[in-house]
């Protein structure tokens, strides 16, 4: 293309004495404009080529995480779940079905991904993966877990919600 | 050359954006969320902790933990800003060496430089991580009222972070270059930026020279209340809900740190809900208990409630904004309310329903919205971050690009006609041009020599409906028994609209095709008058369609039917096939009424009678629900795909 237009260009040069300069510039202007589009043409090859890999990319993260949404809506009816049961423990036995019904829940959630993060009282306090709700005074050592009120969950790799804690500031 | 990024350094939260393949998008932050928060803290392990993490352990740690370090930035200590936030702000500040804050954390003092430093250097690094490549330049954004301390010093922030800061732009200028409202022509602009703690409100004029192509901003105007923000809307809410249950079960529950945690989450989901819903419920069940056992928390709260519990900070934030605009100049820009030429909401609390409407009625205009309120500053410093880019590479900016190269899109779904009169769309409307699609389709009676195609543009679904773009014929198909011929027709629309339509014979090679000059350029009333119309026939015209399609289907299946027991001779039972003939009468019948019911019904009792012919009979045709004899399945228009028209 460039050698053409050289030619082009010197034909234009031989050809008009007159007129010449503007023939010139006009040339230089569309070969500008010609580099200018060629270059975007190129770049939004290049990005398309981009956007496909991303939206690969997009794609798996969305099959992981995609019901992120709705698994954190089931964590806190799980949570009230374990609120009720304990409510219930406290009174009595409790029907075994219940656990039952619990562990069917949580298998399912499992299945797709979601891990309980394991936090014990006595564990240090970690903002990684627990949140502090409350600091309180206790025999525990300073800024280890007191009480875990409400359990962390994980899905895949990402903290979903982290564990609901209570710290001990020492005694 | 390295990307250089977009970064609103808010108060409570921050934001990063930047221009990629093409498209301005907001980076996530190694904790997977869209915005940090703009929280340092040094841990009681003596770490230092940014966003999100420093947030987790503020409970425990509220001495060591800064968040709202920017209504600090800049200041003198004896600015009376600072000596009012001193009152309230759990950490330690006192005054720095040259008469600036420093702030406590662990057992240093930093400067509020530095703090902002931490947070924008997890920015950097977070933006890193998320291009794979490293960044070291910024456009950083600050309110329209900062002075050129607080400006100096967010800028030091920068440099301290390792960011060369190329710009600080202000924050409102920010959201109306999201908007695209930097249009070549004079405007008066006011962005009504109601955060999560601050409420800001800022008149723009915007200036263009013609001559030299410049544009200029001057903010001709600020004003607000820097401690008026939507959390104040939340405390509300959560105020409200623990004076109800006080109500319901004479139990106050703000004492209690687990049932106050599930509380705020309720609170902040109702708020959310109700932005699209006039009603929701509070369900908080085991929230407390008394000697009588477990108690919950249920009731319903409607919009009406919410709105009249914020109504106060809705009338003030009207207020200062009309303040703003209207007060005689330094306190406003003294201008008329109509003379605003466009209006920008930014910060989440915005997506209120009855604070747009609040806005709305002020200026007797329509709000900007559709951008993510909580993102729009970082993402018209997005764009500035590209336009500075693209001039340092002496590149045109990729908006530029696209500008030049601005891609048409179909306004109308293009179809053909197709057996029954349905209109099998070809190219979906907003399908962006120049593009081409092909399918194949096959005749609908045997030996059909010749189809008709007939061009169709619109939303209905039944031929007769659109508007008719074209038709022309292809003959000299060779006879043959219905859906064998395999007709290909392309729809190919370049990208000055121009429609090329062609069929082919792919047994003969014949091929017809025309050209439509303009499949693009109805006008924009015809275009709504049109979509509107598919809107309104949607219902009707969906059982129409079904209808057809059931029609469709039964057609092939008396066909297939009939050829079977022809095919079969006298290997089907006398007793089989006066049953299937039985039902293929009814179905016969069914065909050319109206009622789908009964259709749908005689097709599904045919096919489970011919089932009795035997699977031999049907190997060669692929069973009565299976095969088009070769032509690819495509629309799923009864059992034979679409099928053109038949010929006249």
């Amino acid at each position: 293309m460039a050698e053409e237009n050289e030619e082009i260009k010197k034909s234009v040069d031989a050809d008009t004495g007159a007129g010449n300069d503007a023939a010139n510039g006009k040339l230089a202007e569309i070969e500008k404009q010609r580099d200018e589009y060629l270059a975007g043409w190129q770049r939004t090859k290049a990005d398309f080529l981009n956007y496909k890999k991303e939206e690969l990319s997009h794609l798996e993260e969305v099959s992981r995480y995609g019901n992120a949404d709705i698994m954190k809506d089931l964590i806190s009816v799980m949570d009230n779940f374990d609120l009720a049961l304990r409510t219930l423990e406290k009174e009595g036995s409790v029907e075994k079905g219940i656990y039952l019904i619990r562990t069917q829940i949580e298998d399912l959630l499992k299945k797709r991904g979601l891990a309980n993060i394991d936090i014990k009282e006595g564990d240090a306090f970690d903002p990684m993966v627990a949140e502090a709700l409350a600091e309180i005074p206790s025999d525990k050592p300073e800024g280890t877990v007191v009480e875990v009120i409400e359990r962390g969950y994980r899905l895949h790799e990402k903290v979903l919600r982290p564990a609901r804690v209570i710290v001990s500031k020492g005694t | 050359m390295a990307k250089i990024i977009g970064i609103d350094l808010g108060t409570t939260n921050s934001a990063v954006a930047v221009m990629k393949n093409g498209e301005l998008q907001i980076l996530e932050n190694s904790e997977g969320n869209r915005t940090t928060p703009s929280i340092v803290a040094i841990s009681k392990t003596n770490e230092r902790l940014v966003g999100l993490l420093a947030k987790r352990q503020s409970v425990t740690n509220p001495k060591n933990t800064v968040f709202s370090v920017k209504r600090l930035i800049g200041r003198k200590f004896t600015d009376p800003e600072v000596q009012r936030d001193k009152a309230w702000l759990p950490y330690e500040i006192q005054a720095g060496p040259t008469g600036g804050v420093e702030v406590k954390m662990g057992d240093k003092w930093y400067s509020p430089e530095e703090i902002s430093a931490f947070i924008l250097g997890k920015l950097k690094a977070d933006a890193e991580a998320r291009l794979g490549e490293k960044v070291d330049e910024a456009v950083i954004t600050v309110p329209a009222y900062f002075d050129d301390s607080q400006r100096q010093a967010t800028k030091n922030a920068g440099e301290i972070a390792g960011l060369k800061v190329d710009r600080i732009m202000n924050e409102p200028t920010a959201a109306a270059f999201a908007y695209g409202v930097n249009k070549e022509k004079n405007q008066k602009i006011v962005v009504y930026d109601f955060g999560g703690g601050t409420f800001d409100v800022s008149v723009l004029e915007m200036g263009f020279d013609p001559e030299t192509k410049e544009q200029t901003v001057e903010v001709r105007a600020t004003g607000g209340d820097t401690h008026l923000g939507g959390d104040d809307f939340d405390k509300k809410i959560q105020q409200y809900l623990v004076e109800e249950y006080k109500k319901q079960e004479g139990i106050d529950i703000s004492k209690d740190p687990l049932a106050v945690q599930r509380l705020k989450e309720a609170a902040e989901r109702a708020k959310h809900e109700l932005s699209s819903a006039m009603e929701t419920e509070i369900n908080i069940p085991y929230i407390s208990s008394d000697a009588n056992g477990p108690k919950h928390f249920q009731m319903k709260m409607t919009r009406a409630k919410l709105e009249s519990l914020v109504q106060e900070y809705i009338d003030l934030s009207i207020k200062l904004t009309q303040e703003t605009v209207t007060a005689a100049a330094p306190k406003g820009a003294g201008y008329q309310l109509s003379e605003m030429d466009e209006v920008i909401l930014v910060g989440g609390q915005t997506r209120m329903p009855a604070m747009q409407d609040a806005v709305k009625k002020l200026f007797g205009k329509e709000p900007h919205q559709g951008i993510n309120p909580d993102e729009v500053v970082a993402l018209g410093a997005g764009i500035q971050a590209e336009i500075l880019s693209a001039k340092a590479e002496g590149r045109k900016t990729e908006g530029e690009v696209k500008d030049i190269l601005l891609l048409d899109v179909t306004p109308l779904s293009l179809s053909i006609e197709t057996y029954g009169g349905v209109a099998t769309p070809m190219i979906p409307k907003n399908t962006t041009v120049p593009t081409a699609k092909t399918q194949v389709f096959s005749t609908a009676a045997d030996n059909q020599t010749s189809v008709e195609v007939l061009v169709l543009q619109g939303e209905r679904p039944m031929a007769a409906d659109n508007k008719v773009l074209a038709r022309f014929m292809l003959d000299g198909i060779p006879p043959s028994p219905r859906g064998i011929p395999q007709v290909e027709v392309t729809f190919d629309i370049d990208a000055n609209g121009i429609l090329n339509v062609s069929a082919k014979d792919k047994a003969s090679g014949k091929t017809q095709s025309v050209k439509i000059q303009a499949s693009t350029n109805l006008s924009k009333d015809e275009i709504e008058k049109l979509k509107k119309e598919a809107a309104e026939h949607a219902a009707e015209d969906m059982k129409k369609k079904e209808l057809i399609d059931a029609r469709n289907q039964a057609e092939s299946l008396i066909y297939l039917t009939e050829k079977s027991l022809r095919d079969a001779g006298d290997k089907v039972a006398e007793d089989i096939k006066t049953g299937i003939n039985e039902k293929l009468e009814t179905l016969k019948k069914a065909k050319d009424g109206e009622d789908k019911a009964a259709l749908t019904a005689a097709i599904d009792a045919l096919s489970a009678e011919i089932q009795k012919i035997g699977q031999a009979a049907y190997n060669k045709d692929n069973g009565p629900t299976g095969s088009d004899n070769g032509q690819p399945a495509d629309g799923g228009v009864g059992e034979s795909g679409p099928e053109p028209a038949q010929s006249v």
